[in-house]
């Protein structure tokens, strides 16, 4: 244990400290939503339109009920009411919102400190893909068999759906969660990010938003897809209500911490961190929270008129009383196609941090990668209606979207020839996060050079509505951000945990995804060029072997990832001891202490060069004045603040 | 590498996150401007969803009542029938506007005096009024949803009239949670010397508020 965290817990912050937080956790989280969505069934069942317990009014009110009685037990507003009161926090105050002298419970509270919010980011997206992945195995299982009865055929459409839309929530914050929020900050040499609270309010908002969309189960289900396109969402099971606040609630979420990501790196890099010498992963970050900032305000417009239509009777997407689906769609899919950026340019940009530190060599053409990124970000706000091409919306549209859509591989190509050229004739340091890399790679160009097929208006009319477009999807999800995070998880782990990730362990995890995500999604691939169509519970038995294969696929990939999570849960309670810098990384993050201080640096670290210069002669450390200032004095109270 | 060197300059008054107004107003600054483009997202798509059914008139049902036993939207051969309705009068709508101006006005008169130095006596019977004014829009708002001359089933016209007010009372909702607390906040003196800037905050929000109102209502009162 450091100095700092004997300091830490040492701590006896006064009687006061932290007001009403000291009484808040997740505990009274939970008491307060169940109250409060308690108050709005019955507000619901009674004093509104809703006339008995399934009725959309009653749900809806019942989950924003949850939602709000949930963030207020955790403490969500007191900042808020304390503001208007006029009775703003003090030091102490804020050293208790940071978890100061509250052991693992901190993990359970409002937590203000970035780390702490960064591991419980962690654990949530392991929680979701795990939940996600078991309606995986379920739905690949039903399908072993032409006429297997294992689901009915309404169960089985609300785990196609379901699955779909909690592995998006998963994916998107399954990198900027995490490591934007316990790494990111420390990269560029900040205290903190921008906005503590908001921070912690990014993260308990999306847990108050996982029950409903996991509770729509018992009200009916979701039977609309993941996309839950209009009017067929309109007419669906009171699950669709569930599933629209979760998708409500989850908007707010990313809407606060794209904000706070931007804001934070805007105005809070260290003295001599300017923008180009930003870590491409920094970059990374801060396109996906501007992007997401754009692509989510049309979620929420989307669900927010489903939710009116289906509960208060408006007819925005019921033709039949003046309204149009193709506004859902349009909707949707201003989100969707720019949310795929929003999930995978953090996950590149950690694979870049990884491709330079194991090919000790600086990345290969900054520049080049970041206008790549933002090129990406850029061409996403204009290629959305290729997802329409076969609805018959705007066809004199077709063909620009189409090109719009083929150019954005360019800049696609340009970031994945420039992450080729980082390793290219390097001095390969074979460890596990290069495993993911080298995965990546493979796995991103047959998820890329697919996705051209479906952006071509007459490939994507066979190819639409069948198992082809399944297995792109989850080639460049999956195969591509997914690893990247699995990627960013083995490289950054030292530093979140203290501890080396057992190897020996992961690289039997890595074979066995590798393998998995090759058999499961190329057996998709041979149903969807035999003409299999998606989210069918029965089949022709002539599709049977590409199913069966597909599903072995999904056993081993399910295996894969049990085994990389024994790896991730062993070794954080006995792996090695990590030091701060095992990988003899550059970048600001490996050169400050692990465990890191609560303001992350023992010093103000003066960024006086680029984090890519492997091959440059190192500065003598001895050459760096070993003297605390400011907060770390205090924290500390002593001089052994060596960076 | 080393990326690092020790500071001179960070210096600090005692450890957390202590930092001065400026640096504070700088960062709330960006994140509120940042937060007003989401929101202009959204209410952008607000509007394409007015001209698209407007221009659509989807089944004739833009200012079509809705379909019922009593009143099916075909004449049982497949001809679509609508009976028209009303529209909502413009007044109310405009008016709701106006106090929302109003309310906006009294906030920015508030900052442009807490800038200036002025004692709380200056700023604290302003923000008064902007509180004053925005639960009287907000009252108003919801007075107008009792006397519209339909409901929200009555057609897309009717529907998005409806969203458009609901958007409306949310957002002002926002601006007297922020009115209030700056009203408070004048009141007990904190609202002076380099705290201005929780003012101009309060006034940027405002006037986003106002306008995007504004906006609605001139759409929804002559494009109807």
């Amino acid at each position: 244990m450091t100095s700092t965290e004997v300091y830490l817990e040492n701590t006896v912050l006064g009687p006061k400290a932290g007001g009403l937080y000291r009484h808040q956790n997740f505990a009274t989280g939970l008491i307060s939503g169940v109250v409060l969505g308690f108050v709005g069934w019955v507000i619901g069942q009674e004093l509104l339109q809703g006339s008995n317990w399934g009725s959309d009014m009653t749900v809806t009110v019942t989950c924003v009920g949850w939602v709000l009685g949930f963030l207020l037990g955790m403490g969500a507003f007191n900042a808020v009411g304390r503001w208007i009161l006029g009775r703003d926090e003090d030091h102490e105050d804020q050293l208790y919102g940071a978890g100061v002298g509250q052991g693992w419970t901190r993990y359970f509270k409002f937590c203000t400190d970035h780390k702490v919010v960064g591991i419980q980011y962690l654990v949530l997206v392991m929680t979701l893909f795990g939940a996600g992945g078991a309606m995986a195995m379920m739905i690949r299982t039903q399908l072993l068999s032409p006429h297997m009865n294992w689901l009915s055929p309404q169960s089985y459409n609300a785990l196609v759906s379901i699955h779909g839309m909690v592995m998006i929530i998963a994916t998107i914050i399954m990198v900027s969660g995490p490591f934007a929020n316990f790494i990111m900050p420390i990269m560029i040499g900040a205290k903190d990010m921008a906005f503590p609270r908001l921070n912690a309010l990014s993260f308990w908002t999306v847990v108050a938003a996982v029950p409903p969309i996991l509770g729509s189960f018992f009200v009916g289900g979701v039977d609309s897809g993941w996309t839950t396109y209009a009017p067929l969402s309109v007419q669906s099971f009171p699950g669709q209500d569930m599933f629209a606040i979760t998708i409500c609630t989850f908007v707010v979420s990313v809407t606060v911490a794209g904000i706070n990501t931007l804001v934070t790196v805007i105005t809070m890099r260290a003295k001599g961190m300017t923008m180009g010498r930003l870590p491409i992963f920094v970059w990374g970050s801060i396109i996906a929270g501007g992007l997401g900032l754009y692509a989510m305000p049309a979620f929420l417009m989307a669900q927010s008129a489903l939710i009116t239509d289906r509960v208060v009777g408006t007819s925005m997407y019921a033709p039949a009383q003046g309204g149009a689906g193709w506004l859902y769609e349009n909707c949707f899919w201003i989100m969707g196609h720019p949310e795929v950026y929003v999930i995978l340019l953090p996950a590149a940009g950690a694979l870049i941090e990884i491709a330079s530190t194991f090919s000790r060599k600086p990345v290969f053409s900054y520049k080049a990668m970041v206008g790549a990124m933002l090129g990406i970000a850029g061409l996403a706000i204009m290629v959305w209606a290729h997802h329409m091409f076969t609805t018959g919306w705007a066809p004199t549209l077709a063909n620009p979207f189409m090109l719009t859509t083929e150019l954005i591989s360019i800049p696609t190509g340009v970031l994945f020839l420039c992450m080729v050229g980082t390793i290219w004739r390097g001095n390969i340091w074979a460890r596990l996060p290069m495993y993911f890399l080298y995965l990546f790679l493979w796995n991103f160009i047959i998820g890329g050079v697919t996705g051209i097929y479906l952006s071509d208006v007459p490939a994507d009319q066979y190819f639409h509505g069948n198992m082809f477009v399944t297995a792109h999807f989850h080639f460049t999800l999956l195969g591509g951000a997914m690893i990247g995070a699995a990627g960013a998880v083995c490289y950054w782990f030292p530093k979140v945990s203290g501890r080396m990730l057992n190897e020996r362990v992961g690289k039997w995890a890595f074979w066995l995804i590798a393998i998995g995500i090759q058999v499961t999604y190329y057996g998709q691939f041979l149903e969807g060029f035999e003409g299999m169509p998606r989210r069918v519970v029965n089949y022709n038995p002539l599709f049977q072997p590409a199913n069966v294969m597909s599903t072995m696929g999904a056993y081993t990939l399910m295996a894969g990832w049990l085994i990389l999570l024994y790896a991730i849960i062993h070794s954080w309670r006995n792996g090695v001891v990590a030091g701060p810098n095992p990988w003899h990384a550059k970048s600001l993050e490996w050169q400050t202490e692990t465990p890191v201080p609560l303001e992350n640096f023992l010093v103000d670290p003066v960024v006086t060069r680029d984090p890519y210069g492997y091959g440059e002669e190192a500065p003598d450390a001895t050459q760096l004045t070993p003297e605390p200032v400011g907060a770390a004095n205090v924290l500390l109270g002593n001089e052994e603040g060596v960076l | 590498m080393s990326t690092t060197e020790i500071s001179e300059a960070g210096q600090h008054e005692g450890g957390g996150h202590h930092e001065s107004p400026r640096e504070r107003h700088k960062k709330e600054h960006m994140a509120l401007w940042l937060f007003i483009g989401g929101d202009a997202v959204f209410f952008a798509l607000e509007i394409f969803f007015w001209f698209y059914l407007r221009t659509l008139n989807v089944n004739g049902m833009w200012l079509g009542s809705a379909c019922s036993k009593l009143n099916p939207c075909t004449d049982g051969l497949g001809n679509p029938i609508t009976s028209p309705i009303a529209k909502a009068s413009g007044i109310y709508t405009l008016a709701i506007a106006g106090l929302i101006i109003v309310s906006a006005l009294f906030i920015w008169q508030a900052e442009i005096q807490a800038r200036s130095g002025a004692h709380r006596k200056a700023t604290t019977p302003l923000l008064g009024l902007a509180v004053l004014f925005c639960l009287a829009a907000i009252g108003l708002q919801i007075y107008q949803f009792q006397v519209l001359p339909f409901t929200t089933i009555d057609g897309a016209y009717a529907s998005l009239f409806e969203f458009f007010m609901g958007s409306n009372l949310a957002h002002f909702l926002l601006v007297l949670v922020v009115a209030t607390g700056l009203f408070n906040r004048s009141r007990i003196g904190k609202l002076e010397h380099s705290n201005w800037y929780q003012a101009h905050l309060g006034r940027l929000w405002a006037v986003w508020v106002a306008a995007s109102a504004t906006v609605l209502a001139l759409i929804a009162t002559f494009l109807a």
